[in-house]
């Protein structure tokens, strides 16, 4: 014990001066680049946050399955919101082809886009408030800091690669169908969610079940993709999928945000890491 | 669910670290809410002298506070509303410390309006939430769940908000500033009938507002004119009539605005992320209608902010949350508050009417008051000592160090603290808590046997006693981690060392034992969760490392196994999903997402436990007397113990039942965020039972003495009086019979000096073996129960307001003085909990004189009069006893002052809707008297209850 004290007090002034230079120095540099990062990460979302240059641009995706060729469709993105959408349905029992598409003065907001975006934009907020000039005083407040931001981004990233389970009447009131003109027919529900890079399109086509059929009622709970068979009722009558469609289009910048946010999480826990190291040294209340 | 549980908080030398994340001033000015993001929240007192005291500590919450706001019409309740990050919300009454009422939904807010409007709606008003989702969340008050929302055109999150409340205007709207910076308006008022019946209600008024960041939006009540909306690089003044800027400002370099308030018509003040505030004069009222933005130049010149006085702190800090209360009436004050990170208040004055010096320059406002809670411990030291540092006299010279791990073993009473240095010290809980609460005993000081054990050279960081686990283990082992990644393995009674291993993987933060079905190769084994993110498995027999899996990025979270292919799944922070080959010790493979839920999935029932509550411990041992089993999973209160304390929970039936026969629980805590303390919990049901029962089968003669006192009682009663005599005759039959052995036994039993019981304990638990184990605990338990029932009421006796009653106490009962005041804790379910802190005793000296520490309440004072009456008689009684009978009569003291506490905190269950018993269940009946209308019904219930005390004395 006695020793161990000795031989380390000349060790502790080094350390010392290495956990001094570690918050002056290292924690900023770790602290521009995550800024860097997720600023880029930000630019994929093309959101013009205050002084940005404008109108974001829009962006048309084919939405196509490996499959089924029954649903094809037509998309245009604008940051986060679905300005422009085309889907033809071919029902197989009439081969005949269903068209329709969005309103004009009707766009659709992607929720999960957004909130991601919202997230990024929080933890770039964070980050910018401890510029250059702030003296960071103890590692706990770099531990605080970063436990804040990984929070934002890890929230960011299941946003998009966990999309919401609903159920079948949520689907149907969702207010998506009031969006189409021609409005779609009563048997047909949509869906758009986004999955990892993937911007889905769920197509739902239902029979109404008869009132007194015999078969078990039973409806189903709460799901992304709801399989055929899957049952529920609206508004007094009861309906039953028949078939369901699903066509995807890869958005390649949400990948591209999605490795930032990757990237960036891991450079929050090293410098977490680096930080801590300095706990087995001495005492120094990490909390 | 009943709970009796009580509960006794020893604080340990260092306050549980609190960095304020959202603060509050109730409306009365008496109480300071302030939450943290560790997830306690803190209740202090203000008194009218703007002194600030810590009140209590409310545990419940697993993630950080976000945002705090009233619940309710806060005359008629002191309701707060609390959410946190991951999407937790309580009703605490800040009064008491009760959790109300707690969800948790899937929305994480970031402020939150109270919202009532009398004649139209029905119920308890609404809480109009917002945070990180789209659009306004509609929440009742009462039971918080989602009654709808008020939806928007663009719908976005809404960054803050404020509720417009004008006579002018006649309609009360919320107005709103979304993330994208647009301004909108909801009616309020007149949209309540359409809310009620589910309507979509969208914004009246939508304006983009060019700035992102928004951070407060605030109405001038006093022109009903203005709305100051404050950003993080500048502030604006709008009129609200036609939203036309009227004037600006932007911040210094390096600062950048956190919110603001009006102070007055055309006087507000600003506050800054890093706590400095500015009070600003908006001069020559810029409300002239011919100003628009448009002629920038003339607007310019009518109205300009002016600085009048600005407020400063010396330490810079992370970041602040400020707040102002304005109140107009009298007695209060203007009141400027900020909490830091680092857990520091700050307090300003603000004058009524702020002026700026002579030559126009501004004046600097002095902090008035300024606290952490650290101060507070340091002010009130009983209250906050170390738990082992009365272990050694003052003669002895040696300091012992800050305790860093702690573990109780119920099944032999002791208590396990590694400590700073290295040290182990090992003694029995009861009697640390003793020596800690109760004030100087010459049995008491310097003679408690206690061990250290050497073999760490740095801070012990983790402790496990495995065979609290897995009986597969031997009772005598213990298993400690330190620092510097080694970890012994030793025998708990000698000290000797078996083996020590070393990792070379930082510090060890878990040891955790792996389930009872686990193949037989890995016997004895247990694994380390060390601070390089790695898991080791030790094996004990072989004494080996058997594999160490150091890939994980992140840290660990949870471990699970998979029963068939032997492999070892660990689930990291980053929801990755490492699964590792047990036999080999090959990484098997890596998933992320989808794929790693689904393995953690498949593995749900094959879990290692990491984590644990204290409640939930409590709740653990409730549910073995009740021997009903609850699937109740929840590990809330998780946050103060987060992953880092062992479970408690056994996964052991047989250990179970040893858990069962102790009605006295010794449970540290400990957690991630350097929260140090240790809660003692008294079953009284339990207590009770033991002690009766012990009574029935080996101490008849008790009840033969009882019989004999009453005999002499009942004449005033003579309607009972020949009930009294024939029970007296069985009894006396039945002394005759066993008497004369069991008086021995109980003599032993009550007169054996203290300091012996815990030396024969522990030498009988030497030579026991499991099986006479069981059949002695009945012996060994009354003792322990005896203790820890005088210990529970020394706690609560109202001591130093009747010296003769306390001598008497002292005396007869051999319940003692208290050493100060205590610190009780008050659950109100499994994972909400109210632990007072030092220094909330300070809180009534308002009213009542400074002359007993204990005093709960002014009620306290008038019960006890008509205590110490009963006291005098039975004391007059006494003198015609034996010395031996007045022993009896101590324990039949002790089993009546218990039962009574049960039946009030039964009682008090009952009626109070929720509320639940601490030791100052006076006080709150006292304080819910008060806010209740139908206090009628509690008044008539709460005599009978102190009379029916009162009368149980005298009928001895």
């Amino acid at each position: 014990m006695a020793t161990a004290a000795a031989a380390s007090s000349a060790e502790r002034g080094v350390l010392e001066e290495e956990f001094k230079w570690l918050l002056k120095e290292e924690v900023h540099s770790v602290l521009k680049q995550l800024q860097d990062i997720l600023k880029e990460a930000s630019r994929r979302f093309t959101i013009p946050t205050g002084t940005a240059d404008g109108a974001t641009k829009q962006e048309n995706f084919v939405l196509g399955s490996s499959s089924t060729d029954q649903v094809k469709g037509v998309l245009t993105l604008q940051g986060d919101t679905l300005c422009q959408a085309e889907v033809n349905l071919k029902v197989s029992r009439t081969s005949q082809v269903l068209h329709f598409a969005f309103r004009e003065d009707k766009q659709w907001k992607m929720q999960q886009i957004q909130d991601a975006r919202n997230h990024v934009n929080q933890a770039i907020y964070l980050l910018t408030n401890r510029g250059e000039n702030y003296n960071f005083q103890t590692g706990s407040e770099v531990l605080k800091l970063m436990d804040a931001v990984m929070l934002q981004l890890t929230r960011a990233r299941n946003r998009l690669t966990t999309p919401a389970t609903m159920t079948l009447p949520e689907v149907a009131t969702s207010g998506l169908t009031k969006m189409f003109s021609p409005a779609p027919p009563s048997d047909v529900l949509l869906n758009f969610y986004v999955n990892v890079n993937k911007l889905c399109l769920l197509v739902y086509q239902l029979h109404a079940l008869q009132p007194n059929s015999t078969k078990n009622f039973r409806p189903s709970g709460s799901s992304v993709l709801h399989n055929p068979g899957a049952m529920f009722e609206l508004n007094n009558q009861r309906f039953e999928v028949s078939h369901v469609h699903k066509v995807e289009c890869i958005v390649p910048w949400l990948n591209d945000a999605l490795v930032f946010f990757t990237v960036s999480l891991q450079l929050c826990q090293q410098l977490k890491d680096k930080i801590s190291i300095f706990s087995s040294y001495w005492n120094f209340r990490p909390y | 669910m009943k709970n009796t549980t009580q509960a006794v908080v020893l604080w340990g030398n260092r306050a549980p670290a609190h960095s304020i994340t959202a603060m509050m001033i109730t409306e009365d000015q008496k109480t300071i809410v302030t939450g943290s993001l560790e997830g306690q929240i803190c209740l202090w007192h203000l008194s009218m002298e703007m002194k600030i005291t810590s009140k209590a500590i409310l545990f419940g919450h697993t993630a950080a506070v976000t945002c705090l706001a009233k619940a309710r019409d806060f005359e008629k309740q002191p309701y707060v509303v609390s959410g946190a990050e991951n999407g937790e919300m309580c009703v605490w009454n800040v009064n008491t410390g009760h959790c109300i009422q707690n969800v948790k939904l899937p929305y994480r807010h970031t402020a939150i309006c109270y919202y009532h409007c009398s004649f139209r709606m029905t119920g308890e008003g609404w809480l109009l939430c917002c945070g990180h989702y789209q659009d306004v969340l509609i929440v009742d008050a009462k039971t918080l769940q989602v009654l709808h929302s008020f939806k928007s055109q663009s719908s976005d999150w809404i960054s803050c908000m404020c509720i417009v409340h004008s006579t002018r205007i006649q309609e009360d709207s919320l107005v709103a500033i979304s993330a994208a910076g647009d301004l909108k308006v909801w009616d309020l008022s007149s949209s309540v009938n359409s809310i009620q019946e589910k309507q979509i209600v969208y914004e009246t008024e939508s304006q983009n507002l060019e700035m992102a960041n928004y951070c407060s939006v605030r109405f001038c009540t006093y022109t009903e004119r203005l709305l100051l909306v404050i950003c993080s690089t500048s502030w604006k003044v709008y009129d609200y009539c036609d939203f036309s800027l009227l004037c600006t400002d932007v911040c210094k370099d390096s600062q950048r605005f956190a919110g603001g308030e009006f102070l007055a018509a055309n006087r507000l003040i600003i506050w800054t992320q890093d706590g400095h505030s500015y009070i600003y004069q908006l001069l020559n009222s810029g409300l002239s209608k011919s100003l628009c933005p448009g002629e920038g130049g003339l607007l310019k010149e009518t109205i300009t902010p002016h600085l009048l006085c600005s407020t400063s702190v010396m330490e810079k800090s992370f970041s602040c949350t400020m707040a102002f209360m304005n109140q107009r009436k009298e007695p209060f004050y203007k009141i400027l508050y900020s909490g830091n990170s680092s857990g520091r208040l700050h307090f300003w004055h603000v004058p009524d009417v702020p002026v700026s010096q002579f030559d126009g320059s501004p004046v600097e406002i002095p902090v008035k008051v300024t606290i952490t809670l650290q101060e507070m411990f340091d002010r009130h030291k009983s209250m906050s000592e170390g738990i082992i540092d009365h272990l050694c006299t003052p003669s002895e010279g040696v300091k012992l160090a800050t305790v860093t791990a702690s573990l109780y073993i119920p099944s032999l009473d002791k208590l396990v603290c590694g400590c700073e240095d290295g040290n182990i010290v090992i003694t029995f809980a009861l009697h640390a808590a003793r020596a800690r609460l109760l004030r100087d005993h010459p049995l008491l000081r310097g003679s408690l046997p206690h061990k250290i054990f050497g073999g760490h050279d740095c801070s012990v960081t983790s402790l496990l006693y495995p065979h609290a686990r897995s009986e597969k283990f031997d009772p005598s082992w213990l298993i400690s981690g330190d620092q510097n990644s080694s970890i012994i393995w030793r025998d708990v009674f000698t000290g000797e060392i078996f083996h020590k291993f070393i990792l070379q993987a930082g510090a060890i933060l878990k040891l955790l034992v792996p389930p009872t079905d686990y193949k037989v190769k890995l016997f004895q084994s247990i694994y380390c969760v060390c601070s390089d993110n790695s898991v080791a498995l030790l094996n004990l027999q072989e004494r080996l490392c058997f594999f160490h899996a150091r890939k994980h990025l992140f840290p660990v979270k949870t471990l699970r196994w998979h029963p068939v292919e032997e492999a070892l799944v660990v689930g990291c922070e980053d929801d990755s999903v490492y699964v590792w080959e047990i036999e080999t010790g090959t990484l098997e493979r890596h998933e992320t997402g989808d794929m790693a839920k689904a393995i953690l999935m498949a593995c749900e029932d094959f879990t290692i436990e990491t984590t644990d509550s204290i409640v939930n411990t409590s709740h653990e041992t409730q549910r073995n007397t009740r021997t009903t089993f609850k699937s109740s999973n929840s590990y809330k209160l998780g946050n103060l113990s987060h992953n880092l304390i062992h479970s408690e929970k056994s996964s052991n039936k047989i250990v179970d039942s040893s858990y069962s026969l102790n009605p006295f629980t010794f449970l540290p805590v400990r957690s991630k965020y350097n929260i140090s303390l240790h809660l003692l919990l008294f079953d009284l049901e339990q207590v009770l039972e033991l002690l009766q029962s012990s009574q029935a089968s080996g101490l008849k003669s008790a009840n033969s003495f009882h019989s004999y006192d009453a005999l002499k009682t009942a004449k005033s009663s003579s309607e009972k009086r020949p009930l009294t005599l024939k029970r007296n005759k069985t009894a006396g039959s039945l002394y005759q019979m066993d008497g004369p052995t069991s008086d021995i036994v109980v003599k032993e039993i009550i007169t054996r000096p203290l300091e012996e019981i815990g030396g024969i304990k522990r030498h009988k638990k030497f030579k026991s073996t499991k099986k006479n184990k069981t059949q002695m605990s009945g012996k060994i338990d009354v003792n322990m129960v005896m203790d820890a029932a005088k210990l529970l009421l020394s706690c609560l006796l109202p001591w130093g307001i009747d010296k003769e009653l306390d001598n008497f106490c002292v005396k007869h009962l051999d319940i003692l003085k208290l050493q100060g005041s205590v610190t009780f804790g008050l659950i109100s379910d499994v994972d909400h909990l109210c632990l007072m802190l030092p220094g909330w005793n300070q809180v009534s000296n308002d009213t009542v004189g400074n002359f007993s520490h204990n005093l709960l309440s002014k009620k306290v004072i008038e019960l006890s009069t008509k205590y110490s009456l009963v006291a005098q008689k039975q004391k007059n009684k006494n003198d015609q006893l034996e010395n031996h009978i007045s022993a009896m009569l101590g324990l039949e003291t002790l089993l009546h002052f218990l039962k009574k506490l049960l039946c009030v905190s039964k009682t008090l269950r009952m009626d109070g809707s929720k509320c639940t018993q601490s030791g100052s269940s006076f006080e709150k009946i006292e304080s819910l008297r008060g806010k209740w209308k139908s206090s009628e019904h509690f008044t008539s219930s709460f005599p009978p209850f102190t009379t029916d005390v009162l009368h149980g004395k005298l009928s001895k």
